[in-house]
Formats: structure tokens, C-alpha cells, sequence
């Protein structure tokens, strides 16, 4: 009985397999021809180079042989058409249809001509130095905390990036550097630990570009930067107070973002990941993960210049079982003079506003709304020479308390690799921050072997 | 039971609204339209001679943009989504296109893909570094130097990359392509005959440049590279290298110092003072002066530039 009833389902499946069998094959098959034809047209193209080469060697050798008057322009010659055969088939339709997207890509090449197969490596070391009262010293609530009147390593990282196949990309970052004092205590050990171990799937469907493990997510404007990257010596007051000095970083999660299909650029992205930040969430479970999305937009005026606008939020658990959410709001605007690309001004601003749960003194849960803002200005006069103001206005995310600052700074570029910068830093705080502080910051930083072009 | 938060529904919220309302959907191109992507305003200018009304070509730089230290900028992230084929100049001059096409969604035109023409494939390269490459030479160029357009000779196997590529995409179009090509080619051919007697009178003449542009060009009509200011791509000279550059000036009577319109012209201009030379600002890539946004117009303006400097 039981034989009988799985024979339609042995059929069904039989049934199913040749007719997805059939098309199947004649892709295959059509996908081989099509392969076929297109090596063989660079097999033409290869041909014809080498031709031309040798033809070109050969006229020079001619010129060097009766060398009597210097070299005369190479001659254009008509080149032969390149060798198509034209009994291929019908172009590829513009609009992919629904089996077309479902499919991944196909594979190509790997190496890239004259390349090993290597990844790039790239080291950078960021070095800062914070001058300031003793009392901020003895007290240890500078901007670099327990690090005061020191020069300190705040991150050397050793970067390795590059294609793991066809089909994937993926980015390891180590880093090295003294972290935050904790408490009174100052303590001068480097700890080295993994920044960033990520993979990037390039080929998925529906133009979706997602990365796993490891991650600086996609939030706000300033958390995907890098700290020797960062447009000032430290991160903004709000930034540091709501996500902790290193902002929110070191996400373990997965992430999925696309460039939307219209006609000016908007960027969405969504990620899940554990929750790790312990200022912010902390919770560090897939059980309540912490969901991140932003947007993005750029309008390209120009002569005028660019402006960018993002708007992000982030919501997730923290270590007491608490939810907090985080909303971002952010833009920067950049002109760039004409020819040599100099004067450039940026102007640039963000906000965050913080939700969170908390147990109330009558025992129930309360919602704690917090508040803060950034805004910076910044004109580089040429290739070497830049100089900024920073404001900062920020409430504390859970004590009552809030801090403003205002921090000018000048920036020196030997060259693309090299930068130095001397940073002035006031800062008035109230409540559970009440202080006032002076400080100056110099920062040296280099970038050793393969290093991302700069963005926007 | 758990819910999201009020905050992130109303900023998800705002975020359809806002993507939904303000973006203007693309368009669906016509099927038959070719959409091409170009890394560099000279190779915009080759590919937009070859496919003339096929489709449409568009450049990832403005005309007059350095590419050696370009920015990425968001907008170029759509320029690289909408493309189905993309020519790049194929020597790390325009490396950072790259991290782009990594975060645009078309893998169509990743490296190594059948729709990416490396422009430079199968020419001689100048200038290859051979021995220990590192950042104490500059931000050189560890392939070899990449403007080799700036010699006509070279576009025979610059435009078969290109046709070769375009038609692997659309063989319907091959037959058009290359005939395109060839008129192109026979356009190029006369106008290079007319640079090169232009030129003719001043062969063998020194000349210096800020930075290393310009070694195609004088090998394709004759002149000699005297020297370079910026010895090390990116990093500003040292005072020993242009005192023995003014020396050398003097001694061969070096007219003139070129400069790329995108780099200052304090330097130069004091290196040619002393050297008793004159400054000759030129636009390394089409489209950067007006009237010159097709190559040949670009050559005619470069080669009738240097021909009445040279002749002062």
C-alpha cells in the first residue's frame, strides 16, 4: 500500500526533472555556443594584435636600421576588422527576465593580466597625541581617555583586500592600538584584535550586493570611516557618547544593500547582526538582533558641487534586555573648484537621536529620549595644506548630563600617504559630565603598500 | 509580543516615501541602443567615434579631472549600474572604478568580465618599472605609463580592443561597429599626417613636463623628454632635482615646460623662469577646452599649441 502511494510521487519528480531537463540542456548548449563564438573572436583579436605588434616592431626595427633623420610618428595603419562571425546569435535582451535574475552570474576570468594571484595589503598607522590639564589627567575624562599627555598608538592595522573568486570579494582587517581606560586605571598594553573579516557576494540577483561576518555596518555618515581616515582627530562628541569612541563597529552580522535602478544614486542597505556594542545594544544575540537600515542619496550639481543625504536607523537590545533605537540624519556637501580640483570646501552635519527603554525608579520601564548633533566645515586650500572648525552639541544617552564643544584644526598632507594634524579642542560639559576642558591634539598618520581610493 | 519601535517605522517610512517619491524611475532603453561606460575622457572619445548613433557612451570623469587622485563620488555608482559594457583604460590609471562597481550592484563589469575592453591590451607599453617598486618613487604607476592615446599610433589596437568587445556583447552590431572604426581610423590617419608635419620642423626638441603625461606623444612626433618636475609622481620635487632640471634647461636650450591643466602652475612657472623657457598650460584629455571633445579635435588643439610655442 504504502509502494503504491509513493509511485506518483517517484513519477512527479521523474516528470518534473525532464521537463526542467529539457530547456535546461538547450541552454547549456546555447550558452556553449555562445562561449565558443566569443573565444573565438578574442582568439581573432589576439591574432590581429600580435599581427599589428610585429608589424609595428618590424617598422621600427626599418626606421632604427636607416636612422638618418629621428623617428618619424608611427603610421595609422587601417587595421582589419576584427573577425566576427555574424551567423551569432540574437543579442541578449536589455531587460533581464525573472529566470535571468534568479540565476547567478557567470563566471569569468580571474586573474587579472600581468597579476599573480595575490590579494592587496595595506598597513596604516594613526598616532595621536592629547595634551591637556592635569586634572583632565588625573581624572582621566579627556577626549582620549586614561591616553591624556601621552603619544599613543591609537590604531595600526594591517589590511588585507581582494577577489576570493568570481564571485566574491572579501576584506580582513587586524588591528592594534590602547584602548579606552576603564575606570581609574591607566594601562599602556596594546591589545591587537580582528576589526573586520568580511565577505562581499558580488553576483547575487536583483542587484543585490550583500556582505557577511565581521563589520564596520552601514549607518549614518561618519561610522563607516576609518579611524585614520577620519576628517578630524576624533570622532564627534555625539558619535562617541551614543556608540563608544570606536562608534559602532565591530558588528558581526550580515548585510544587503542595492543601488536602486533610477536615475539619480540612492543607496539602501539592511543588515541584521548580533547586537555586539556594548554602549549602545549589547545584547549580542541573534535571539533580539539589531536591525540596520539607511538610505542614501547624492545630487551631483555640477559645477555647483555634490550633496549627500543619508538617513539611518538602528534598533536592538541592550545587555539588560532593554530596547534602544538610534536615528541618523545626515548630509555633506562638497564643492570643488575647477582645474586642478583646488580650492575644496565640505560642509557637513548630523544628528542622532536615541529611544531607550530603561527600568524607572517606580519599578516599570522608561523611555529615555536623547539628542545630538555635529557640524563641521573644512577648506582645503591645496593638496597640502586644509584647515576646519567642529561643533559639537550633544545630551548623554542614558545619565542626565549633556557637553558642547568646538574644535578648529589645521591639516598637513606631505603627500597622499602622509598626513599630520594639530587639533584644538574646547570642551564645557553638564551633569553627570560637568567639566571644563582644554586640549590639543596632534595626530600623524601614514599608509604603507595598497591603500582604497578616497570617497566622497 | 515584541514590536518595532515607533522611530524606526516612521524612518522606514520616510525612507520609501522619500525613495519612491523623489527618484525618477529609469527609463527603459531601447533594446537596440548600446550602453557604454567609459573610465577616462579619452577613451569616452575613441568609443564615442566607434559607436556613433549605436548607443549611447558615457564618461565616469568630468573633461579636465585629474584621475591620478579622483574621488569616488556617488553618482558614478549610477553611471556603472545603467552600463552593459565598460572600457577602461587597463593600466591601474583608473584602478578606482573598481571599489564602484564592487558596491553598484552590475557585476556585468567586473574585471575580467566579458563586457570590460582593456584598452591597452596588446600595445608596447613605456616606461614599466623594473626593480623594487615602492612609495618612495610616488604613486607610480607599477604597469607602465597609461596615456598611451596620446599617440595616434596606438589607436589601431586601442579601437580592436574596443570593437572587439563591444560586438562580443552585440555581434548584430559588428559589421556597423567596425566599419565605424574604420572611418575613424582613415580620419585619424590624415589628421596624424597633418600633425606630423606640423611638428616636422621642431623634431628632437627638448621639452619638460610637469608630470610624466606626455611620453606617447613625443615618441609618436619626434620630441625628446628632457625631464619631469614632479620626478616622483604625487610627492612635490626636491630642490637638488630641479636645480639640475634648470641646469639641463639652459644647456639645451629647453622653449618650453608643459603643464597639465589640473596641476598649479607656480612651480613650473618658476622652473621656466629660471631656465629662461616659457610655461604651456595643455589639457591632458579631450573635453577639458571647448571645441575639443573629440580626439582629433583634442590632437589639433595640442599639436597647434606646442607648434606656436615652440615657434616663439
Amino acid at each position: 500500500m504504502r509502494t503504491h502511494e509513493r509511485r506518483p510521487l517517484a513519477l512527479l519528480v521523474v516528470l518534473s526533472f525532464s521537463i526542467l531537463a529539457g530547456p535546461a540542456h538547450a541552454q547549456d548548449a546555447d550558452a556553449l555556443r555562445r562561449e565558443l563564438e566569443a573565444l573565438r573572436q578574442q582568439f581573432a583579436s589576439v591574432t590581429e594584435s600580435y599581427a599589428q605588434r610585429l608589424k609595428a616592431l618590424g617598422d621600427r626595427l626599418q626606421q632604427l636600421e636607416g636612422r638618418d633623420a629621428p623617428a618619424a610618428p608611427a603610421p595609422v595603419p587601417s587595421a582589419p576588422p576584427p573577425t566576427t562571425t555574424m551567423t551569432a546569435t540574437a543579442p541578449a535582451a536589455d531587460a533581464p527576465t525573472l529566470a535571468d535574475l534568479a540565476r547567478p552570474r557567470q563566471p569569468f576570468a580571474l586573474a587579472q593580466p600581468g597579476r599573480v594571484l595575490l590579494f592587496d595589503i595595506g598597513v596604516s598607522g594613526d598616532f595621536v597625541t592629547d595634551f591637556t590639564s592635569p586634572t583632565r589627567e588625573r581624572r582621566h575624562d579627556g577626549t582620549f581617555a586614561g591616553r591624556e599627555n601621552r603619544l599613543f598608538p591609537r590604531e595600526v592595522q594591517l589590511g588585507f583586500f581582494g577577489r576570493i573568486d568570481p564571485y566574491a570579494s572579501a576584506v580582513v582587517r587586524v588591528s592594534a592600538g590602547e584602548e579606552p581606560t576603564q575606570g581609574a586605571s591607566s594601562s599602556r598594553e596594546l591589545s591587537v584584535r580582528l576589526d573586520e573579516a568580511n565577505a562581499t557576494l558580488l553576483t547575487l540577483p536583483l542587484g543585490t550586493t550583500a556582505r557577511f561576518g565581521l563589520m564596520r555596518p552601514r549607518f549614518g555618515t561618519l561610522n563607516t570611516v576609518h579611524q585614520d581616515d577620519l576628517p578630524q582627530v576624533d570622532r564627534p562628541n555625539v558619535l562617541a557618547r551614543f556608540f563608544g569612541e570606536e562608534e559602532l563597529d565591530g558588528e558581526r552580522g550580515i548585510e544587503a544593500f542595492w543601488v536602486l535602478p533610477f536615475s539619480t544614486y540612492h543607496e539602501l542597505s539592511l543588515g541584521v547582526f548580533d547586537g555586539d556594542n556594548e554602549t549602545a545594544f549589547g545584547r549580542g544575540s541573534l535571539r533580539d538582533p539589531l536591525l540596520i537600515g539607511r538610505w542614501r542619496t547624492f545630487l551631483e550639481l555640477q559645477e555647483l558641487g555634490g550633496l549627500q543625504l543619508d538617513v539611518s536607523a538602528a534598533t536592538g537590545t541592550t545587555a539588560d534586555r532593554h530596547r534602544n533605537t538610534v536615528i541618523g540624519v545626515g548630509g555633506k556637501y562638497k564643492w570643488i573648484g575647477a582645474g586642478s580640483g583646488f580650492p575644496v570646501l565640505t560642509l557637513a552635519a548630523e544628528g542622532l537621536g536615541g529611544f531607550r527603554e530603561m527600568d524607572s525608579d517606580s519599578g516599570g520601564n522608561a523611555r529615555v529620549e536623547r539628542w545630538g548633533a555635529y557640524a563641521y566645515a573644512q577648506y582645503d586650500v591645496n593638496r597640502r595644506w586644509a584647515a576646519g572648525l567642529r561643533g559639537d552639541w550633544t545630551e548623554l544617552p542614558v545619565e542626565r548630563g549633556r557637553e558642547w564643544a568646538l574644535s578648529p584644526y589645521v591639516q598637513f598632507k606631505p603627500s597622499e600617504f602622509l598626513r599630520f594634524r594639530l587639533q584644538y579642542k574646547h570642551t564645557e560639559g553638564r551633569g553627570a559630565v560637568e567639566r571644563s576642558a582644554e586640549e590639543l591634539f596632534l595626530q600623524g598618520s601614514f599608509i604603507l603598500g595598497a591603500h582604497p581610493t578616497e570617497r566622497f | 509580543m515584541r514590536t518595532f519601535s515607533r522611530p524606526l517605522l516612521c524612518a522606514l517610512t520616510a525612507l520609501a516615501f522619500i525613495a519612491t517619491t523623489l527618484a525618477t524611475p529609469i527609463g527603459a532603453p531601447a533594446q537596440s541602443r548600446l550602453r557604454v561606460l567609459a573610465t577616462l575622457p579619452d577613451l569616452w572619445a575613441i568609443t564615442r567615434a566607434i559607436v556613433r548613433d549605436l548607443g549611447e557612451v558615457r564618461v565616469a570623469t568630468r573633461p579636465g579631472q585629474n584621475p591620478h587622485d579622483l574621488e569616488i563620488r556617488p553618482s558614478q555608482f549610477v553611471l556603472v549600474k545603467r552600463a552593459e559594457i565598460l572600457v577602461r583604460n587597463g593600466l591601474d590609471e583608473d584602478a578606482w572604478i573598481d571599489p564602484i562597481i564592487e558596491s553598484s550592484g552590475n557585476p556585468r563589469l567586473l574585471r575580467g568580465a566579458p563586457s570590460v575592453v582593456e584598452a591597452a591590451r596588446g600595445l608596447t607599453i613605456l616606461k614599466i618599472r623594473t626593480g623594487p617598486i615602492d612609495r618612495s618613487l610616488g604613486d607610480v604607476h607599477p604597469s607602465g605609463n597609461p596615456h598611451f592615446t596620446l599617440d595616434p599610433g596606438t589607436l589601431p589596437v586601442v579601437t580592436g580592443n574596443i570593437v572587439a568587445g563591444l560586438a562580443r556583447l552585440r555581434p548584430d552590431l559588428a559589421e556597423r561597429l567596425d566599419a565605424n572604426r574604420r572611418a575613424f581610423l582613415d580620419e585619424v590617419a590624415a589628421a596624424a599626417r597633418r600633425w606630423s608635419d606640423a611638428l616636422a620642423p621642431h623634431r628632437g626638441a627638448p621639452l619638460v613636463s610637469y608630470h610624466d603625461s606626455w611620453p606617447y606623444f613625443y615618441q609618436a612626433f619626434g620630441l625628446e623628454e628632457l625631464g619631469i618636475i614632479e620626478d616622483r609622481p604625487g610627492v612635490p620635487p626636491s630642490p637638488q632635482h630641479l636645480v639640475a632640471l634648470i641646469r639641463q634647461m639652459r644647456e639645451r636650450r629647453a622653449k618650453v615646460v608643459l603643464v597639465e591643466s589640473w596641476y598649479p602652475t607656480d612651480m613650473a612657472t618658476a622652473v621656466a623662469r629660471a631656465a629662461g623657457a616659457r610655461v604651456l598650460v595643455l589639457p591632458q584629455s579631450p573635453g577639458a577646452v571647448q571645441g575639443t571633445d573629440t580626439y582629433i579635435a583634442h590632437l589639433d588643439f595640442l599639436v597647434t599649441s606646442l607648434v606656436r610655442a615652440l615657434a616663439e
